[in-house]
């Protein structure tokens, strides 16, 4: 990964060769035992991704057609419609904190975007398709303010991260059901979304042979480069690592904690509209049961990608191998027919196997 | 002297109230460029919170600051940085997940137009390290780093704000013998660049090393301010305690008697440098452990104790053998030990004298399934009375206790397990003079009872004042083994170094 | 005074206008007018298993404006889903001198829940309608004033399957993309536990099957045929269109007429999920306006539901009548508080015997 040099005497001459050639050297140089607690560290450091080969070889060979390009166009776009969330929430955790008011902020960002981009509109009655860069100004705006609210309250009255979002949560849903109501709308699904939204979102990007790709996959590209930017290339995300693992230093240090705290939550918060986006056309149907639960799927995913609970550690890497993995699981299972009443089971089972041999890394063994 | 053009930084009357305690009460001090002023006081003192002020991190209530004769009056941490005046913190204040050169230029990241500068954090870190002659290569994780490094980390963060001022609190606590004459190299260099130093130490061969002027505070007042030419090591003593210290230590009044209690044989570390360490030691002996740190005194302990996984070799107690695969079996084989790091690993804070006490006897208090309120008082007003604890009462939250008589607790708790074999890590470590003494004397006390003394110290001093013999380490083995009556420090010296 | 007293203070103010803007609003709405009845005042307290539904949200419409035609005082309760906090508003609402309760119940799993209310009420002699969510005989039974109005959950359905069979029947070679001679479908199931998930789940497709093999035709085949459920569920039980959605995604990428083995016929629980499912049949270029139409059929007749239906994305649901349903309820309530038989005025066909209203379905195909 190029985002953390981390092995010492390496940084200085880059390039993936000359790491991998000087770690083989190094390995001669083990003696029987090291060797042996060479390969094991080594294999759980890369756990995760031996964990999805293994997935796909073991579903490939009883359903083939897993691996057919359809499936694979499949299984990718459905990560990118959860990686922006994902992506949003992670910056919490490295804080060591959490959000779960994530999944209504999808479904508040989901309603205004459907209300100001449907045909019918029955919440501003009269009202005709809005100007998409307006809308996605507006929606983006939303997700900030629900962003700075969590990162304020949490910075300035030291509140838990659980805490607040918890309170938050509740007010959005609050929100999303008066939203709903407002108008001639009743609570109703918003629905008949114009043609231009959910071509933008929707529509396919290019196609291989006969399989299309849909645009929100190259947004989710780029959202996460964006991400990657300015995790490890700007200050704010230095100082949200820093906070993260151990707020008292960046505070000493004469990082702005408050700032930065507010920052991240902020950056959540427009993930999460920008989530909501996609989701809104999509599934081109929106209510107040949209995003519900969003979050635990993408805590998860984080988690399993090694962003730990602890704070101050993760990749954007990490992120999206989570988010792959899962998608990958749940995937495969539905193409293998397990018993829908099991995968509740399997679903808990990864996370917890995943997230235990994630965690043996960061132990510090005596 | 106000116009003194020499004098970088001057404090006056500083005053700072906390609800029913006055923290500091005029107190003044002045740094003159060029020189290293020490400043000591017993824990409580207030030298801390003199800091504090001078950093905008308490508010003072009154008094001036003057900088360069400019007065000032910083808001915060990063505002005192900007104008020149830097920190080396006693608990090391550090990001441990990120690496050294994210954690040196903290909330001051060189940028490249809107991104950070990896490339130009590295030349930097790596021109401020060959400064200091520090050697340290700047994408190493911090976590896996020795404390002593990540000390000297710290140190070279302080120096590259290029700061007028620098304070150093207690810097050497966790550096071994070499590294102090590096820091002593460095701070040399800094006051001939006619830095300010301001040193807080509770080491009086340190400070009459390296000082020119001494103040002393005692109960938030200042007592005196003097060059180091006019003070001793019993001067300054006498003025921090307030009275005269006749004695450093107490009379060595236990018998070693001829029976071995415990019987360590080739003990090796699984995941730890320890290698074949073997000794004996005997009922009512005190045995010390020297070493310079990192040379497997506290693994020794840790690795008797359970709590680092034994590889290797056998620990028998009274004949019996004591795996001790657990700390849980440990102390039901009759063990306690005492850590080095009480504020981490000892106390817990935020509960009382009274559960700090029970804490590793509860099964003792068992009445039908619940605990037994009235015992457990009575075991506590015991340990307080036996360790001699300064406490308004049992329900007093342990923080707020100086650190001897936290460390007071812990013995008691241990105590109460009734244990033929303690294993104490730097028992004296951040403990006033005059607390030292008393605990000195309560280790020698239950060596008198017949209990076996396991003590691991970095003073010398201590060992050879209060121990019967002194095993040295070395490279996590052992090096030789010295009788605390007739060894010299040298002595000591000679074999800590024998497997560097 | 420091800038957190001074936010703190603020919190505290807004926290106590938005009660009593609250408070003044729910009176507004509730002061429906003076009182005709027998009874003294007292509100009707109406508690909704959730405010997140949209079929119960048309009823809750319904039932306030027929409720204040009716000039009664009302209030409104969300469960949120969550049996207990149904359970707490009711004691609240009782401890507040509530005149009828009228409960659409969360937990339909048992009589447990049920009962525990009925007990609640008879012990106060508060009259209690349950509504929409089922509650079994032998628990309105056993209390004089208790009645049940709902739809034979039954029913959905068998309307539903009935509607595809007749659709299958008549367009039957169209929608055999690949002329196999066979129907391949998917059924989305809205929640693995509930009741009218999983009667809905059955008879979607058994009634459909009867209807073919009765005009000689062979039966439906899932479309795949190692899944033995021959479902697929909402994982969070919430009937969500999110879930139709990937679950449609992942299946088209799979099956598609390029493979022969195109899905060729939707069944859902709800709209909701019907609407999920055509979302991502749009995305693959099926279902809109000069594209081959995949028949997606759900229960409900959402607005939404509706305009797909109209614009031809969409081929039918059954209407639940909310409007029809919050008259009955009303229709109850006042004749209890008037002291009427409980059911005076209500249709006599609907009735099943003393202790429910059935409303009945109707196949909406667009108009």
């Amino acid at each position: 990964m190029a985002e953390q040099t981390t092995t010492p005497n390496s940084t200085m001459k880059k390039g993936p060769f000359r790491k991998i050639r000087a770690e083989m050297e190094r390995y001669k140089t083990l003696s029987k035992q090291d060797q042996r607690r060479y390969v094991t560290d080594m294999l759980f450091n890369n756990a995760m991704y031996i964990i999805i080969v293994l997935a796909i070889i073991f579903i490939a060979i009883r359903v083939p057609s897993f691996v057919s390009l359809s499936s694979i166009v499949n299984i990718i776009s459905l990560t990118a419609s959860r990686l922006p969330i994902a992506l949003g929430v992670a910056g919490c955790i490295v804080l060591a904190g959490t959000d779960i008011s994530a999944g209504r902020a999808v479904g508040l960002a989901a309603c205004i975007a459907g209300s100001l981009l449907t045909t019918a509109n029955k919440i501003f009655p009269g009202m005709g398709v809005q100007p998409l860069p307006l809308v996605i100004l507006i929606v983006v705006a939303v997700g900030a303010l629900i962003g700075f609210v969590n990162g304020f309250c949490m910075a300035k009255f030291k509140l838990h991260p659980y805490i607040v979002t918890l309170s938050t949560q509740l007010i959005l849903y609050g929100t999303i059901l008066l939203y709903l109501k407002m108008g001639e709308n009743n609570g109703q699904t918003l629905s008949s979304l114009s043609e231009g939204y959910r071509n933008l979102v929707a529509g396919t990007l290019f196609t291989i042979g006969t399989v299309a790709v849909p645009r929100y996959v190259l947004y989710a590209i780029i959202l996460a480069a964006i991400m990657w930017v300015i995790w490890n290339k700007t200050t704010l995300g230095k100082n949200m690592f820093a906070v993260g693992s151990n707020e008292e230093a960046a505070n000493v240090s004469g990082v702005n904690v408050m700032r930065t705290i507010i920052l991240v939550f902020v950056m959540a918060g427009i993930m999460y509209s920008i989530t909501g986006f996609f989701e809104g056309a999509r599934i081109a149907s929106i209510n107040g049961n949209t995003g519900f639960n969003y979050e635990a799927d993408a805590i998860a995913a984080c988690v399993i990608g090694g962003v730990s609970f602890v704070g101050g550690i993760g990749k954007i890497s990490g992120i999206i191998t989570g988010v792959l993995l899962l998608q990958i699981i749940f995937t495969g299972l539905n193409f293998l027919s397990v018993d829908q009443n099991i995968l509740y089971i399997i679903k808990g089972l990864v996370i917890l196997v995943a997230c235990a041999i994630d965690m043996r890394k960061y132990l510090v063994r005596k | 002297m106000s116009n003194n053009p020499n004098v970088l930084l001057r404090m006056e009357g500083i005053t700072k109230s906390f609800p029913g305690v006055k923290a500091l009460d005029g107190v003044s001090l002045t740094v003159r460029a060029g020189t290293v002023h020490a400043l000591m006081g017993e824990n409580g003192a207030g030298k801390s919170t003199l800091m504090k002020c001078l950093f905008g991190v308490y508010s003072k209530d009154g008094g001036h600051i003057y900088l360069e004769g400019k007065e000032i009056n910083f808001k915060n941490s990063k505002d005192a940085l900007e104008n020149g005046v830097a920190m080396v913190h006693q608990e090391l204040n550090q990001a441990l997940k990120r690496n050294v050169m994210d954690n040196i230029w903290l909330g001051r990241y060189p940028m490249n137009g809107p991104f950070v500068s990896e490339t130009k954090m590295y030349q930097d870190t790596v021109a401020v390290f060959d400064d200091l002659g520090i050697h340290v290569e700047p994408t190493t994780i911090m976590s896996t780093m020795p404390v002593s490094q990540r000390q000297m980390v710290e140190i070279a963060k302080a120096v590259s704000y290029n700061s007028k001022i620098i304070v150093f609190d207690e810097p050497t606590s966790s550096l071994t013998e070499e590294e102090v004459e590096h820091l002593f190299r460095i701070i040399n260099m800094l006051r001939d660049r006619g830095c300010g130093i301001i040193y807080i130490s509770h080491k009086m061969d340190e400070i009459l090393r390296i000082s020119d002027d001494i103040t002393v505070m005692r109960d938030g007042t200042w007592v005196a301010t003097e060059p180091v030419a006019n003070m001793t090591m019993d001067k300054i003593i006498k003025l921090m305690v307030g009275r005269e210290l006749t004695n450093r230590f107490p009379p060595k009044e236990n018998v070693v008697s001829k029976e071995v209690s415990l019987s360590v044989r080739g003990l090796t570390g699984m995941y730890s440098a320890l290698r074949d360490v073997s000794f004996d030691a005997h009922k009512g002996e005190i045995l010390g452990l020297a070493g310079l740190d990192g040379s497997g005194r506290t693994e020794t302990l840790e690795t008797i104790f359970g709590a680092a996984t034994k590889k290797s070799g056998t620990v028998t107690l009274n004949g019996k053998d004591t795996p001790n695969r657990t700390t849980k079996e440990a102390v039901a084989n009759g063990y306690a030990l005492l850590t080095e790091e009480r504020r981490a690993t000892g106390i817990f804070g935020i509960l009382s004298i009274l559960e700090n006490t029970v804490i590793s006897s509860l099964k003792n208090y068992l009445q039908g399934g619940f605990l037994n309120q009235r015992k457990m008082e009575e075991s506590t007003d015991w340990a307080i009375s036996a360790m001699r604890i300064k406490t308004p009462s049992q329900s007093t939250q342990i923080r707020s206790l100086s650190g001897g008589n936290q460390q007071k607790v812990i013995l008691g708790r241990w105590l109460l397990t009734n244990p033929e074999v303690l294993l104490l890590d730097e028992p004296t470590r951040g403990i006033d003079v005059g607390a030292k003494y008393e605990i000195y004397q309560l280790i020698i006390d239950l060596a008198k009872q017949g209990k076996t003394v396991l003590m691991v110290s970095s003073e010398m001093p201590e060992l050879l004042g209060v121990c019967d013999r002194i095993l040295v380490m070395s490279g996590g083995r052992l090096a030789g083994e010295v009788s605390a009556k007739t060894a010299t420090q040298e002595e000591i010296m000679t074999l800590a170094a024998k497997y560097v | 005074m420091n800038v957190k007293k001074v936010l703190a203070l603020l919190l505290s103010l807004c926290m106590a206008l938005s009660l009593a803007a609250c408070g003044g609003g729910g009176g507004d709405a509730a002061s429906g007018g003076d009182d005709s009845g027998s009874k003294p005042a007292g509100e009707v307290s109406i508690f909704y298993y959730t405010f997140n539904d949209t079929y119960l949200s048309s009823v809750r419409s319904a039932m306030d404006s027929a409720l204040a035609a009716a000039g009664v005082n009302f209030n409104n309760y969300d469960g949120n889903n969550i049996q207990t906090t149904q359970t707490d508003s009711i004691d609240t609402a009782i401890a507040k001198g509530a005149s009828i309760l009228a409960v659409n119940l969360v937990d339909t799993g048992s009589n447990d829940a049920a009962q525990n209310i009925v007990d609640k009420a008879k012990a106060q002699n508060i009259p209690v309608v349950f509504f929409n969510r089922s509650v079994e005989e032998s628990v309105v039974s056993s209390y004089d004033n208790c009645a049940f109005v709902g739809t034979d959950y039954t029913q959905a359905g068998k309307m539903q399957g009935d509607m595809i069979g007749q659709y299958l029947v008549e367009n039957y070679d169209a929608v055999d993309l690949n002329g196999d001679g066979v129907i391949s479908y998917v059924m989305f199931k809205g929640d693995e536990a509930n009741q009218e998930a999983i009667y809905r789940t059955q008879y979607g497709q058994e009634n459909a099957d009867a209807v073919l093999t009765a005009a000689g035709k062979p039966a439906l085949k899932f479309y795949d045929e190692t899944n033995t459920n021959r479902y697929l569920v909402d994982q969070n039980g919430a009937w969500s269109a999110q879930a139709a959605t990937d679950y449609m995604q992942t299946i088209l990428s799979q099956y598609s007429e390029a493979n022969n083995n195109m899905v060729e016929l939707v069944i859902a629980n709800n709209d909701e999920m019907a609407l999920g499912a055509i979302a991502a049949l749009q995305n693959a270029g099926y279902n809109s306006d000069g594209k081959t139409v995949i028949p997606v059929f759900g229960v409900d007749a959402t607005d939404a539901a509706r305009a797909a239906i109209d614009n031809g994305s969409m081929i039918g649901t059954i209407k639940q009548d909310a409007e029809g349903m919050a008259n009955a309820i009303v229709t109850i309530i006042t004749n209890f508080q008037n002291g009427n038989d409980k059911f005076d005025g209500i249709d006599p066909s609907y009735l099943e015997g003393t202790w429910r209203v059935n409303i009945p379905y109707s196949v909406y195909t667009g108009e």
